[in-house]
């Protein structure tokens, strides 16, 4: 019963982190680089949903707001800079997306200060599942996480938008000759990963607390998970998240709360020793 | 368009300035005011202690400026902000030492930021004044050349007091929980060696990650062993995601948290049943002396407060007086004689005086021995101090102080 708890609360830890990597490898996936803002853009959803909570009281507006604000925001952040530097090399990009990021974070301590927020929801007693502690919130936080794997999902493969925006992931080149416009593509991919990343960000804001540092934070374990479960995949991040977070949990009776964390690297290292190419990554073919 | 050359050129010259403070270091003996650097955290987590500080750090070089200013020179204070960031202290130390060349830093409160920005002032060999709590901090390396002076209780002696609280409320079995820091771990540390010198045992203790989104499999191994309280060396953001957690779980156990974690942020945050009966313990001021009279009138006066709402800010006014009397003492103000100085003006034996100006008069005649606002403010061979305990306990979402613990 110890243990099953333990997977419990991995489970719980790797819903969170596996929200964040699936922000993180939609961009991978189709823009090709990772995105080192995913953090902050988080920390964004988590004030735009803050806002809407303290100003109606309803978690519904609050999760509204989130992935408005932050699809919009990502959509801005796209035009003005990334938009600009299409073409430019991985680095290039990561290095601008770290100053993204940073820039985020300030504007976010000045305008709302460093002190902690809280969403105030009413606390409530935990269910007893045959000796099992499960918190109601958690349920919540699984379902939420579910609906956002099932739209991105529907996006994806439902959508003639998301069949587009697999073709530009498969092979620029071809997608380009066959009629695709890459920039409506785009767009639609940044709104789609700013919806992502505001529900990411609110969730982790609601399981903790509000400050400018909170999406910064989560952003290591955000791309291991993405790294884990295959550049590109959506359910492999989720799935790598919820891995990590279960051997972490699991890995503590045994080396103790302060080195859990390597021990989400130490798996990370091991799978992808097996399977370079991540849980449910694909072979890329030489160019 | 940048090309080489002018790359080349701006490296170099960079290379020049970052050699060059030390002759422009070379200062402080001449004429003129005495720069003294305030760092502060104005924000960051110890944004509601922070502009309290430095209002009182400038409160008090306005009162020594108007008693003629120490060894015949006006005091300059250059203020900045720590964000309660290492990184961000570093940078405005740098900028203070490097730019503004002050003669002293004052008032650095968390660990992490003292522990950061004490090299840099052992380089500069210039004193830092803090409020942290981390026992690294007393000795070499950091404090290697003596100069960084503690105007708070380390962790060691948080820890003493948290056994001596257990012992009065008849605590049988405490249980441990440190955030992962010199800090954190100096609590709990100082904590079970106090308590087991009492002949108790430590039913269980963790130690566990910053930025964690749940601690639940934490609390759960510290739960299992039915403790009857809790003690920590936490921070305010893990201490609310704790208890908060802790809370939902339903098993009853009371709590023993440092008052930089367990203040009214915290209450705020999680409300009044969740924070009833927790006991807060933080070093109190030299209440009822002649100094803290004195930091009280300009306390409120600056931020419209009684003077215990904060007691940093006590130290820091203290700061500026014990530093103003050692260069007063010592007649001029290069550090490698006014450090030495610093004990002389602060410790017994000799007149006891409470403020720069008496102090400056009483110097006249011989010996003095400053007694602050926030402690009598004697320093051990470390550069320690020893304030008073108080015990808060929270109720209906106020803390009440229920008694003083001496150590």
């Amino acid at each position: 019963m110890f243990y099953a708890q333990l997977i419990v609360n991995g489970l719980v830890q790797g819903l969170i982190v596996g929200l964040a990597a699936l922000a993180v490898t939609l961009v991978f996936g189709v823009a090709r680089f990772a995105n080192a803002a995913t953090g902050d853009t988080m920390t964004f959803g988590a004030y735009a949903a803050l806002i809407g909570h303290k100003a109606t009281g309803s978690l519904v507006v609050a999760g509204g707001a989130a992935v408005g604000a932050t699809a919009l925001l990502s959509l801005t952040v796209y035009a003005l800079v990334f938009r600009k530097l299409a073409g430019r090399s991985v680095v290039a990009l990561l290095v601008t997306s770290i100053g993204v990021g940073f820039l985020l974070r300030s504007v976010l301590g000045i305008v709302f200060g460093h002190n902690q927020q809280l969403f105030t929801v009413p606390l409530v007693r935990p269910i007893r599942f045959n000796g099992l502690i499960i918190n109601p919130f958690d349920l919540q936080l699984a379902a939420v996480a579910a609906v956002a794997l099932v739209g991105v999902f529907l996006v994806l493969y439902a959508t003639p938008i998301g069949r587009r925006m697999r073709a530009v992931a498969d092979n620029r080149e071809l997608a380009l000759v066959s009629g695709i416009r890459p920039e409506r593509v785009m767009i639609a991919l940044w709104l789609l990963v700013g919806a992502v990343t505001g529900v990411a960000g609110m969730m982790l804001g609601m399981k903790t607390i509000v400050s400018p540092e909170l999406g910064w934070e989560m952003l290591l374990p955000a791309f291991a998970a993405a790294i884990l479960g295959g550049i590109g995949s959506p359910v492999g991040a989720v799935l790598a998240g919820l891995l990590l977070g279960v051997a972490q949990e699991l890995s503590t009776p045994f080396v103790g709360f302060t080195y859990k964390l390597s021990i989400s690297f130490v798996v990370l290292l091991l799978v992808l020793l097996v399977r370079p190419r991540g849980l449910f990554g694909r072979l890329e073919g030489v160019r | 368009m940048i090309n080489r050359r002018t790359l080349l050129t701006a490296v170099a010259g960079t290379g020049a300035l970052m050699a060059a403070p030390s002759i422009l270091r070379a200062q402080g003996a001449g004429a003129g005011p005495i720069r003294i650097g305030a760092l502060n955290p104005v924000t960051g987590s110890g944004s509601p202690y922070g502009s309290g500080m430095q209002k009182m750090i400038l409160a008090a070089a306005e009162a020594v400026n108007a008693a003629g200013g120490a060894a015949g020179r006006p005091i300059e204070i250059i203020a900045e902000d720590t964000q309660t960031n290492p990184q961000a202290g570093v940078l405005a130390a740098k900028k203070l030492i490097e730019a503004n060349k002050v003669q002293a830093i004052l008032g650095t409160w968390s660990s992490g930021v003292s522990l950061a920005v004490i090299p840099l002032c052992n380089d500069a060999g210039i004193p830092l004044f803090h409020c942290s709590g981390a026992p690294a901090l007393s000795t070499p390396p950091a404090n290697a050349k003596g100069l960084g002076f503690r105007f708070q209780a380390t962790n060691d002696r948080f820890g003493r007091a948290f056994a001596e609280i257990c012992v009065k409320e008849g605590f049988k079995r405490p249980a441990t929980m440190a955030f992962n820091n010199a800090s954190g771990i100096g609590n709990t540390e100082g904590f079970r060696k106090a308590w087991e010198a009492k002949g108790g045992k430590v039913v269980e203790s963790v130690v566990y990650e910053p930025n964690q989104s749940t601690y639940r499999s934490e609390l759960m191994k510290v739960l299992a062993a039915q403790p009857d309280v809790i003690v920590t060396g936490s921070y305010l953001a893990d201490t609310t995601i704790l208890l908060r957690e802790w809370f939902q779980s339903g098993q009853p156990v009371r709590w023993i948290i440092p008052g930089w974690a367990a203040n009214p942020d915290l209450i705020k945050a999680l409300g009044p049943e969740v924070t009833e009966d927790i006991i807060s313990v933080d070093s109190v001021s030299n209440e009822g002396s002649p100094a803290y009279a004195q930091y009280d009138a300009a306390y409120q006066k600056a931020m419209n407060q009684p003077g215990s709402a904060n007691v940093y800010a006590a130290m820091t006014w203290d700061m500026v007086n014990v530093l103003a009397l050692a260069i007063e003492a010592a007649g001029s103000a290069d550090m490698a004689a006014v450090v030495p100085k610093l004990r002389e003006v602060g410790n017994p034996p000799g007149t006891v005086v409470s403020s720069f100006a008496e102090g400056k008069a009483a110097l006249k005649n011989g010996k003095i021995n400053y007694d602050g606002a926030s402690s009598v403010l004697d320093f051990d061979q470390y550069g320690d101090v020893t304030p008073d305990f108080g015990a808060y306990f929270i109720k209906g979402g106020k803390l009440e102080r229920r008694y003083i613990v001496k150590i």
